[in-house]
This record gives C-alpha cells, sequence and structure tokens, in this order.
C-alpha cells in the first residue's frame, strides 16, 4: 500500500525540479498539489494500518520510515504554505523518494512486542520522528544557505542565485527547525529514558529492554546528535559561529540522525530491533 | 475595419529626431483630440515615450489614413515632415498587432525586458479611453498586448535580472537581507556617483542612511539632497559602520580607505550579521582582500558591471521563448479580427429588415389612422420585436460561426438579401466612437 504515495511523491519531486529549472507558476502550483495528494494518499495508508494494527505503525523500522516520511511531507507542506517559498521542495522531495522506497519495497511487519506497552512509548517515538523531521528540514535549508552563500561570495550569480531565498531569511529558518527540533528531541530522548526504566519492572527478561543502555548504538548515536544539535542552538552562535557554519552543522546533524534512523536501526541495535 | 500604426522608435529615428516628436510635450489628450477631429481613425491611441513616438489607429483606409497621420505628426509636434518620414515605419493589421505585442513584451526596447513599457503602453491607452477615442478593436488589440506583457514576465526570464549598476546592487542586498526595510545603510563620500546608488537605495524602505564625508558640510548636503538621511563627521565612521548593514563607498580617495585588517575589527563585534559592501569608486575605496572575511560581501563596480552583462545575455537567451508567445497571441488576434468581418454584414441585414418594417408601417398608415396613439404606439413596438425575433438566430449563428465559414455565411446572406445594391453600410465603430467623443467630459 506504500506504494501508491510513493508514486505520487515521485510525481511530486519531477513536478518540482521541473518548476525549479523552468520556473513556469502553473508547474509550481500542480507540484506542490501533487505532494498534497501524496501526503493525503499515506495519510489513508498509515490510518488503515492504525486500524489494522490498533496503534499507529511506529515500533518496526520500516514502519517507523514510513510515519517519519509523513511527517516530513508534512512538515515541508507547512513551510511551503506559510513562507511561499516553494524552493525547497527540489531537495527535500529526493529525500522523502528515498525514504519511502523502503516501506514501498519492504511491507511492514507490525508485531507489536509486550514490552512496548503504556502511553510513554507512543511520545517517545512520535516526539523522535518529529525531531528529526524538523532536522531533514534543517539540513536542506543549509544546503541552500551554503549554495546561496557560494555563489555571492564567488560574485558568481548563477542558476541558485535566482532561485533560492536570501541568505538572512534561509539562517533564520534553519534556526527555527533546529529550536523546534531540539525541543522534540529532548522530550524524546527523556521519556525514553523514564519508559526504558519503566520497562525494566515489567519486562525485564525481555532481551531488547536488557540492551538499553548507553553502550547501545542506536541510543549512543542519538545522544550525540543531542550533543550536536544543543552546540548549534547554545554555543555556536556564542562564540561567534552562524551563517555558514551553522549551516554546516545542520548538514552534518542530521547525517547522523539518518545514519541512526536507518543503518543502526536495521544492522547495529539490539535495543531497538522491534 | 483596419489596425494601423505609424511611428518613430529609437530602431528608425536618431535622438534629435525622437526628442522633436513628443506628444507629452503639449499633452497627450490634446493629441488626442487633434487627431480624432481629422475623422481620418475611427480608433486611436499615442503612445509616446523617450524611446518611441507610435500612433494606433483603427481605420476603414488604412492608405489614406497613414498619410493623414504622417501629417497629424508632423502639424501637432511642429516637426517638418520631411525631418519625420525618412524615419517612419508603419504596420498594418497583424503586422501592427505584432509590432504592438513585441513592444509590450519588451522585445522592442532598447534594454530588452526592461518592465517600465508595459506600464507606458497602460498609461497611452488609458489616455485614450478618457479622450474616448478607443473602440472595440484597439481595445482588445491592447488588451491582448498587456496579457502579452503579463505572459512574457510570468512565463521566461525575459524581464529577470538587473541590468543598471544600481538595480543590481540592489537585487543583490535582497538575496542577502531578504526585505531591504528595517535595514541600516552608511554611505561613505558625498559625490554624485554615490548619492545615485543611495537614492535608489532609499526607495526600498531601508530604516536608516548615514552620510560619511570627510566634510562634515558636504555630507549634510547630500544627505538633504537624498532627504531622510543624516551625515555624520569622518571620525565616525567605524561607528557608523559598524551599525550598517549595507555600506555604499564612493569616494575620490586615491588610496583604500577600508583595508581587511580594519574591517575584521569592525566586524567582530557584530558576529554573524552580514555586512555587503558596494564599492562604486575608481579607483577602489575597499581592499579586494576585505571580500575574503566570512560575512563580508565584497562587491566594486567591475563585478557589478560583470552580473549586468550577465544578465544581459540571460535575457537574449529567453527572447526566443517570448518571441513564440507573441505568435500565439498574435494567432488568437487574427482569428477575433477576422470573426468580426460578419459584422458589417450584420448591420446591413438589421437595417435591411428595420427599413421594410418602417415602409410597411408608412404604407398601411391610413387603416391604422383609427386607432389610439397608444394602440399605435403598441403596433409600432410588436412590428419592431419581430423584426428582432426573426435577426436574433441568424446574429447569434453567424457570430458563434468559424473563421473560415464566416466568409461563405456573409457572402450567401449578401446575396439573399441583396444587401450589395443597398448604400454600403457604415462602419458600426466610426459611429460609436464619434457619438463617445461628443459626450461632454
Amino acid at each position: 500500500m506504500n506504494a501508491i504515495p510513493l508514486v505520487l511523491y515521485i510525481l511530486a519531486m519531477v513536478a518540482y525540479a521541473w518548476h525549479f529549472a523552468r520556473r513556469q507558476p502553473i508547474v509550481g502550483r500542480s507540484a506542490t498539489t501533487l505532494l498534497i495528494f501524496g501526503v493525503l494518499a499515506h495519510t489513508f495508508v498509515i490510518g488503515m494500518e492504525t486500524m489494522e494494527f490498533g496503534h499507529i505503525p511506529v515500533a518496526g523500522a520500516t514502519s517507523a520510515i514510513s510515519t517519519f516520511v509523513w511527517l516530513l511531507a508534512l512538515s515541508y507542506l507547512y513551510t511551503e504554505l506559510t513562507t511561499d517559498e516553494r524552493a525547497m521542495g527540489v531537495f527535500i522531495l529526493p529525500l522523502i523518494v528515498a525514504l519511502q522506497t523502503i516501506p514501498a519495497v519492504k511491507p511492514s511487519i507490525e508485531a507489536r512486542s509486550d514490552v512496548l506497552r503504556g502511553p510513554l512509548f507512543g511520545v517517545h517515538v512520535s516526539s523522535l520522528l518529529f525531531a528529526y523531521a524538523s532536522f531533514a528540514l534543517a539540513c536542506v535549508i543549509g544546503i541552500t544557505y551554503m549554495l546561496q552563500f557560494k555563489e555571492l561570495k564567488a560574485k558568481h550569480l548563477g542558476f541558485f542565485y535566482t532561485r533560492l531565498p536570501s541568505l538572512q531569511v534561509l539562517d533564520r529558518m534553519n534556526h527555527v527547525a533546529i529550536v523546534i527540533g531540539w525541543v522534540f528531541l529532548t522530550i524524546g530522548l527523556l521519556v525514553g529514558f523514564v519508559w526504558a526504566a519503566q520497562a525494566k519492572s515489567y519486562a525485564g527478561g525481555s532481551p531488547q529492554v536488557q540492551a538499553m543502555s548507553l553502550g547501545d548504538p542506536k541510543i549512543l548515536v542519538a545522544v550525540v546528535c543531542w550533543v550536536i544539535y544543543s552546540f548549534e542552538l547554545f554555543a555556536a552562535r556564542l562564540i561567534g559561529w552562524g551563517g555558514r557554519k551553522t549551516a554546516y552543522l545542520s548538514l552534518i546533524g542530521f547525517t547522523v540522525v539518518m545514519f541512526n534512523f536507518v543503518a543502526i536501526s536495521y544492522f547495529l541495535t539490539k535495543s531497538h530491533n522491534f | 475595419m483596419k489596425v494601423l500604426l505609424v511611428g518613430i522608435s529609437h530602431r528608425t529615428a536618431p535622438v534629435e529626431v525622437r526628442e522633436r516628436v513628443d506628444f507629452n510635450v503639449r499633452g497627450l489628450q490634446s493629441a488626442l483630440a487633434s487627431l480624432a477631429s481629422r475623422g481620418s481613425a475611427g480608433e486611436a491611441v499615442i503612445l509616446s515615450t523617450c524611446n518611441r513616438a507610435e500612433v494606433y489607429v483603427a481605420c476603414e483606409d488604412a492608405r489614406a489614413a497613414r498619410a493623414d497621420v504622417a501629417r497629424f505628426m508632423s502639424e501637432f509636434t511642429g516637426v517638418q515632415q520631411s525631418d519625420i518620414d525618412p524615419h517612419i515605419q508603419e504596420f498594418v493589421d497583424l503586422d501592427a498587432a505584432k509590432h504592438l505585442f513585441r513592444v509590450a513584451a519588451g522585445l522592442d526596447s532598447l534594454v530588452v525586458g526592461e518592465p517600465q513599457i508595459l506600464g507606458q503602453v497602460k498609461e497611452a491607452h488609458t489616455a485614450a479611453t478618457d479622450s474616448h477615442t478607443t473602440g472595440p478593436v484597439l481595445n482588445r488589440l491592447f488588451h491582448s498586448c498587456f496579457a502579452v506583457g503579463k505572459r512574457v514576465r510570468s512565463e521566461t526570464g525575459l524581464g529577470s535580472g538587473a541590468v543598471s549598476v544600481s538595480y543590481a546592487a540592489v537585487a543583490l542586498a535582497k538575496k542577502i537581507f531578504g526585505d531591504l526595510r528595517g535595514r541600516t545603510v552608511a554611505v561613505i563620500g558625498a559625490g554624485e556617483m554615490g548619492k545615485l546608488t543611495a537614492l535608489h537605495v532609499k526607495t526600498q524602505g531601508v530604516h536608516q542612511m548615514t552620510i560619511v564625508s570627510r566634510t562634515l558640510a558636504h555630507a549634510a548636503r547630500t544627505a538633504q539632497a537624498i532627504g531622510g538621511a543624516s551625515a555624520a563627521p569622518w571620525e565616525e565612521l567605524d561607528t557608523v559602520l559598524g551599525a550598517s548593514d549595507i555600506v555604499i563607498s564612493a569616494t575620490g580617495a586615491p588610496q583604500p580607505i577600508l583595508t581587511k585588517a580594519h574591517l575584521e575589527q569592525i566586524m567582530r563585534p557584530r558576529r554573524n550579521r552580514p555586512l555587503f559592501i558596494i564599492d562604486i569608486a575608481l579607483p577602489r575605496d575597499v581592499e579586494g582582500a576585505a571580500g575574503e572575511i566570512e560575512q563580508v560581501f565584497l562587491y566594486n563596480i567591475d563585478d557589478l558591471q560583470a552580473t549586468v552583462r550577465e544578465n544581459l545575455a540571460r535575457r537574449a537567451g529567453e527572447v526566443t521563448r517570448a518571441e513564440s508567445i507573441v505568435e500565439e497571441e498574435v494567432a488568437k488576434f487574427a482569428a477575433w479580427l477576422r470573426s468580426r468581418g460578419a459584422i458589417p454584414t450584420l448591420v446591413a441585414l438589421r437595417q435591411r429588415f428595420e427599413s421594410i418594417r418602417r415602409s410597411e408601417l408608412e404604407r398601411l398608415d391610413f387603416k391604422l389612422s383609427t386607432l389610439s396613439p397608444e394602440a399605435r404606439a403598441r403596433v409600432d413596438e410588436i412590428t419592431h420585436l419581430i423584426v428582432e425575433k426573426l435577426l436574433l438566430t441568424p446574429t447569434e449563428q453567424l457570430k458563434s460561426a468559424d473563421v473560415e465559414s464566416v466568409a461563405a455565411y456573409a457572402e450567401a446572406i449578401t446575396r439573399l438579401f441583396a444587401l450589395a445594391d443597398e448604400e454600403p453600410a457604415a462602419s458600426n465603430v466610426e459611429p460609436f466612437a464619434r457619438e463617445r467623443r461628443r459626450q461632454p467630459h
């Protein structure tokens, strides 16, 4: 079922790229419309899965990716509709398409382990997924900042100069995305620690719960992400980092997030392999 | 009905002729009134800018109108006709439409794609509407050309990119800061060049503008000339720079007045606040190496001129796309113009029916004489309604017929009702325009 939103996302990606290159208003509107339909179809898929399993499909790595893609598309749409900036779509859609391919090709198996009971688990996962979506936007905004910065500095006002927003607007958008992401990352991690402590009391025998410590790569890397984004948010500007350097930090931070979210979830973690 | 253009432009006439053939000197309204009173043109619009003086008319006889409009241009502006004639260009019907569409799109401008011309064309049409010299043909023509201008602007890059140094500077500033409202600007030097750029930046709604010059009196004078700007003595240069977002530097100093080391010092307390320096002085006021500082964006006059040249080259690449939009809209206008071919036939048909009705009423007058005046008025009304009803369907059919069959239908109607034997039907446009003209202003 995840293939239907994927097809719509691919069409939207083509339209965004076309609009970016040729800048015809009608193509831009079509791109947004396609993305809206993609998100609606995706909402329907997630809704159906929720009915089928009795809970939102976030426990397995594959279904978590699908839900993450949905949140990312939704967050991007919100950004586009509030700022009237369509240029970022050409960067965000490839990410959406690449990630959505995983649930579309590999149908999600959502067997809910007994460990994952309790309301705290839902708060933990949804906070983190939303934080990751914000970081994805911040990363894309950072990339566009670097492209725009490069052309302005090199005094070569070419392809990106005309198509991308101004440096200050991008810097501000990056900051807002990092603030939102950091708040949800913090909530997600704190709730995760509290919930892991609780889980030990009622499901202490489970190998996953036993693996829940800073020694597990998934948890360790999540804390590393928190350190990176905390530095970007609080320390970077104090020591005179800003503009291009915070843009780099957003890119590095999200690379680590993606590594944790996809590679570690599938292959390395012992605590989060539900 | 023919559309005719007679005029001169920067392509056909030297500036000495163009500056004398200027309809704006004595007012466009009086020019339009004067042209209308000559009677050769049913409808008229005059487009007069510093690069062109063009008269668009809708008329019955293009050759007569062409000669008369050329005479009018000479008589109204007081320029010898022998001085104008060699430079005149003229276009009829679709060629005239194509020319106007290209003008509105900015394709015929000195700087291709410049945006002002569309506004000037709109003003010319509004002036003609106010003077009641337009009618259905020119209204349609001009509304089509506005559509061309709009399409070219939104669908091509013909008008994109700044093509003058001041515009390029403002465009760059917007790519760094976004909105320029609320920004602080410093101008170093009180000369003319800096003032011109500062004036343009000022129109973007900047918050504060400070002029710094070695002579405070000069700075104060320039600040006053710009309006809403303040002056500061040379000693406060560092303070002013520290508080500014944009710096326009245009002094006559033989040595750089801002070195990289100096700017690093100024930038340190600013942290990440960008500083955009526009160095339009020759020799340069700001050391080139200063552009290496992370948040300093340094553009000198050569850099700005290079972006202007790049933009001009990019515009040239968009010309083909703009031309194809022009061709599309010319084709649409051509279809409309041809469908208008039915109108004289319809007018003649209506006149024939009406004259039959009147002559029959007159013939039967003695039989109706016993009726009361109210009843006679009623008869008149009923017969009128019958004629209207009879004409309704053929009128609609003929107007909605496709371009190819209009001529055949018109021919058939003309023959069937022997319309050609009558007085040739006057165009419905000319009386319309004359009637409108008579209205008091």
